[in-house]
């Protein structure tokens, strides 16, 4: 197969236009080398560079080099000449554009083609957009006038977007397959014919959704290969497949939302009716036609009694009135965004942390794409309500229709976006809940948990959703208890009908009888006291009756939450998620913006150690100062410290702010999603570089650890000890990577659950791998879970780290553990067969 | 009339190009913010320290050796177009070069007039396209011409710094058609081309170290 070398002065263009290649050839491997940059950062070309990068991607059929400008053609011809004779007359420098050239080029080598039809392929790369513009096209070996004989037929294309790259690329790849001479033409345009094996030609037909191709073959097996297209065509070219990893720019939350509840109809679900059931009063719901809500998650706990209230809508009608000029409707537009911005910018500083969902609805406010559409509808006479509501609408649909279940959930938080920024226009306000008691919604946006007012709200009830989603997280920050994805017979209940809920079982109870209501009563309010109790110690450290300490820390996204981590008592921050400071703006902080928000967060904490981990971002979280290659899986991507060693700069910015807050307090630093001592040696060195630069030594309180994220890592724990102060086990992260279960997905809730006993071997791998010196810590959301305190310790964990209004419950919990007992315990969760196994092995209900 | 161009002679006239870069990186930049992309200063000094730390680590036994890994090390930490273009320039005075242990006179004008060839293949300039051939050109044609009327090689070099210097000056008029410059068309006259400006450097550095016979 013909190789391809990408030449550009930009690694990063270069790297992104290789994505764009791989899309199209997917699964076949085409070698493409990339020779770009003098680093990540430095624009630049170098010979050496080219000729390495042609020597790797040549299997023996040739190279074609794609070239950027200017130096990067001088550069390439000079490559020519570094290497050795029979390689050097394998090569082709193609004169076709970059980007167009190299897809073309990918797929035409994907097809088989040999080197001199890749580069005229790539070299014709032009042809599609200059039709499209009405400019000449590219001259073309093959004119392709006349279909010549043969079977021929013609099909209607459905694919949304015609015949576009992707289904084109499709079209190809079989063309090239078939033993026969394919031809197409667009039949409603009565195009001329092109040769159905160049991406470039057909791309020139512009066919769109609902026009007609006629395709025609000749030679042997002309029969048979019409039919073939015509079926390819009958499956819209295999575009739901190939789009899967693909579609649509994703803006991107950090994990998605919601989804209809009946999906988690499981056996955990079952277990819980049964208990549920076991409330007499459960099925005294009869006057209520509320049906027999049974339970649901658990997603924050607490105890929660009062009447059903149901979140009021004014109704979101787009209204038929005419538009007016253009300029004022875009101006509509323009400052309805501006007021949305606002609200979402509010919400992001009052949620801390865990308010990261407001950061992706802000950029899909941004989106290009987006108001280049809403702006060509105005500007062809729609209102802006109108124009706003058809293309938010189209792109929500989009996700909608994709295969990939984690894009598909991004339409949650296009329509919810969408409807935020709707009734902005509109001036209909947004979804309030009348009066006081326990709201029951089919689903809740983060704006909308954010917006509640806990002085009104005892608890919440949702038909839908997961507790893993932002909604449930930013619950749970704000004390508010909630039972989640109970199912749609919630809905039904009627409004000031009584209900309770406990957030920590996930038991739901519609028109308790009296009894019950006095025992829930009495339930919560020994919650209520226990909290009181751990408050009034939660500043003591948490020591095991035997007289282990166990250092309970908190989770912090902001100086807020710091202040929040002291009030509750945190012996130290365990986790500063320092994207906060870097997502949502147009360059990266300084080292002085850095260093002053580390020296804010531990001037909160008093002189307590704070732990800062370098930017965890990926594909899914992009920064707008350094673009990432879109991938299918940004989970399984570049992301954590795999991407901050790509930005070197970045990194060595990070490492000099901790290092200079370090000569004042103590400070850990810690290294996201780590998989090889090899990753871990280089961020050292780096580390090193930075202290040698500052001089004065390493600093006294510096310590440096790695998050436990990836299975492997885990397992591995011995060979990264010798490396490390500390390792701290992302529980979040390790669990859906070990159970291969989005944990945001709601039909995995049950699947995605850290007490699952493959997990916690982890964890115990992770524990005796470290070995003395080596302290071991949890600060994922298992270090949270009240009840797994004493099996944590008992595996060896010595630090949970967790959000700050947990830390004094956490604190009692170690309290209450015997280390013999734990260890005892511990050993047993390990040859339970499943997470629900470990909870009836605890004894706490889920 | 014997002068000879040893190992020691072209590292020391490298090293003094390496200063005349360094000492002119910002009038390399400035020049090239007006016509280019205002990197041609930073792109060959970060060239020419990287070429002197080379020569400086691991001394060259040969005059090849000299300009054959100062070629290779322009063509990877340049970046720019100057870096296959000087890269190819000290490429082929290598060449040129061949096995001997120093060179006379007339072998310094041959290898002057390789490495002009390699600028005229790599880049394909035609006189007056305003670039760095506009000033080497001149430079080693009156470098031919003046060892051929029996001048020594300082008076020789003389001569063909000042050929430099006048071509150089000569750019400025001109409208640029090679390389970034070329897309401004007419808004490139006015302005001097830093390429021939740094190539201009290259011979004052031999007119410097090698002049003095």
């Amino acid at each position: 197969m013909v190789g391809l070398v990408v030449v550009s002065h930009s690694r990063v263009l270069a790297g992104a236009a290789a994505a764009l290649a791989a899309e199209m050839i997917q699964g076949v491997p085409v070698p493409v080398e990339i020779a770009a940059g003098l680093d990540d950062e430095t624009f630049g070309t170098d010979a050496v560079a080219i000729a390495e990068a042609v020597a790797a991607a040549d299997r023996g059929d040739g190279v074609v080099v794609l070239m950027d400008l200017g130096s990067a053609v001088l550069s390439a011809e000079l490559a020519l000449d570094l290497m050795p004779d029979d390689r050097r007359d394998r090569v082709v420098l193609c004169p076709g554009p970059l980007v167009e050239g190299l897809v073309a080029a990918a797929v035409a080598a994907a097809g088989g083609a040999g080197r001199d039809e890749v580069a005229a392929e790539a070299t014709a790369g032009l042809a599609g957009k200059q039709s499209q513009l009405g400019a000449p096209a590219a001259t073309s070996a093959d004119t392709g006038d006349g279909a010549g004989d043969g079977p021929s037929a013609t099909v209607v294309v459905r694919n949304r977007h015609g015949l576009h790259a992707r289904p084109a690329a499709r079209l190809v790849a079989l063309a090239r397959s078939l033993d026969a001479q394919v031809r197409i033409r667009n039949a409603d345009t009565g195009s001329p014919w092109a040769p159905a094996t160049s991406l470039s030609r057909v791309a020139t037909l512009g066919v769109r959704h609902g026009q007609r191709i006629e395709v025609r073959a000749s030679g042997p097996r002309a029969r048979a290969a019409v039919d073939r297209v015509v079926a390819l065509a009958g499956r819209a070219f295999d575009e739901t497949e190939e789009t899967a990893g693909a579609g649509p720019q994703p803006w991107a939350a950090d994990q998605p939302r919601g989804g209809p509840a009946d999906q988690a109809e499981d056996r955990g679900r079952a277990a819980l009716s049964g208990r549920a059931e076991g409330g007499p009063a459960a099925q005294a719901s009869g006057g209520t036609g509320a049906g027999q809500p049974a339970a649901g998650w658990p997603a924050s706990p607490g105890i929660a009694i009062g009447p059903a209230r149901r979140l009021s809508a004014a109704p979101l009608a787009v209204p038929d009135v005419p538009a007016r000029e253009p300029a004022r409707e875009w101006q509509r537009i323009g400052d309805a965004l501006t007021a949305v911005r606002h609200d979402l910018a509010r919400l992001r500083a009052a949620t801390g942390g865990e308010g990261s969902i407001f950061d992706a609805h802000l950029l899909l406010l941004d989106d290009d794409d987006l108001l280049a559409e809403v702006r060509s509808r105005t500007d062809a006479g729609e209102s802006a309500p109108r124009a706003w509501a058809a293309a938010t609408d189209r792109i929500a649909g989009e996700f909608e229709a994709l295969a990939d279940p984690y894009l598909k959930a991004r339409a949650a938080d296009v329509r919810a976006v969408a409807d935020q920024t709707l009734r902005a226009l509109l001036g209909v306000p947004g979804e309030v809940v009348a009066g006081s008691g326990v709201l029951i919604a089919a689903d809740l946006t983060p704006a909308g948990a954010a917006g509640l007012d806990p002085g009104r709200i005892a608890g919440v009830l949702l038909a839908s959703g997961s507790p893993a989603a932002h909604s449930a997280i930013l619950l749970r920050t704000r004390g508010i208890p909630a039972v989640v994805g109970a199912g749609p017979a919630v809905l039904e209940i009627a409004d000031g009908t009584p209900v309770a809920l406990d957030g920590r079982t996930g038991e739901v109870l519609v028109a308790p009888a009296e009894p019950v209501l006095a025992e829930l009563r009495a339930r919560a309010r020994d919650q209520e006291s226990r909290r009181r109790h751990a408050a009034g110690r939660a500043a003591a450290p948490a020591v095991t009756r035997d007289g282990v300490t166990v250092e309970v820390g908190a989770n912090v996204g902001s100086p807020a939450d710091a202040r929040a981590a002291a009030e509750h008592g945190a012996d130290l921050v365990g986790l500063i998620r320092t994207e906060f400071l870097f997502l949502d703006r147009d360059a990266a902080p300084d080292v002085a913006e850095q260093e002053a928000a580390w020296r804010e967060i531990a001037g909160a904490l008093g002189g307590r150690r704070i732990t800062v981990r370098t930017l965890d971002v990926g594909g899914d979280k992009p920064l707008r100062y350094l673009p990432a290659p879109v991938e299918a899986n940004p989970f399984l991507g570049v992301r954590g410290l795999r991407y901050t060693l790509r930005h070197p700069a970045l990194l060595t910015d990070q490492l000099l702010a901790v290092v200079r807050v370090a000569r004042d307090v103590p400070v850990s630093v810690m290294f996201p999603m780590v998989s090889t001592v090899g990753e871990l040696l280089r961020a050292r060195r780096m580390l090193d570089d930075v202290i040698a630069r500052e001089g004065g030594g390493p600093p006294a309180g510096l310590r440096v650890g790695i998050m436990v994220e990836v299975p492997s890592a885990a397992l591995k724990a011995a060979t990264f000890a010798p490396y490390v102060d500390f390792l701290s086990i992302g529980t979040n992260d390790l669990t859906q990577y070990a159970l291969a279960a989005e944990r945001g997905n709601p039909a995995l809730a049950e699947l995605a659950d850290g007490l699952d006993p493959g997990v916690l071997r982890l964890i115990d791998a992770a524990c005796r791998g470290a070995g003395e010196r080596v302290t071991v810590a949890v600060c994922g959301e298992l270090a949270g879970d009240e009840a797994a305190a004493p099996l944590l310790t008992g595996l060896g964990v010595r630090e949970l780290s967790v959000t700050p209004p947990a830390v004094p419950a956490i604190k009692e919990a170690v309290r209450a553990t015997d280390r013999a007992a734990a260890a005892d315990l511990a050993r047993a969760a390990l040859g339970r067969p499943d997470a629900a196994a470990v909870r009836a092995l605890l004894g706490a209900g889920r | 009339m014997t002068a000879t161009v040893d190992t020691a002679a072209l590292t020391a006239w490298v090293r003094e190009f390496g200063r005349l870069i360094a000492a002119g990186r910002d009038l390399l930049t400035e020049l090239d913010s007006a016509i280019g992309d205002a990197d041609h200063g930073v792109n060959m000094d970060r060239g020419m320290t990287a070429v002197l730390a080379a020569l400086a680590a691991d001394p060259p036994t040969t005059p090849a050796d000299v300009l054959k890994r100062t070629g290779m090390t322009l063509v990877s930490k340049v970046g720019g177009a100057s870096g296959p273009l000087y890269g190819t320039a000290f490429l082929r005075m290598a060449a040129a070069a061949g096995a001997a242990d120093a060179l006379d006179a007339p072998g310094y004008a041959k290898v002057l007039r390789a490495g002009l060839d390699g600028v005229v293949a790599r880049g394909k300039p035609a006189a007056g396209d305003k670039t760095m051939y506009d000033a080497l050109a001149p430079a080693v044609d009156a470098l031919d011409e003046a060892l051929a009327a029996g001048r020594p090689l300082g008076e020789a070099l003389r001569a063909a710094l000042r050929a430099a210097e006048q071509g150089r000056d000569a750019t400025i008029p001109m409208v640029a058609r090679k390389g970034r410059a070329s897309y401004l068309g007419e808004r490139s006259a006015g302005h001097q081309d830093p390429g021939a400006t740094s190539v201009t450097m290259l011979v004052s550095a031999a007119a410097t170290v090698l002049g003095g016979d």
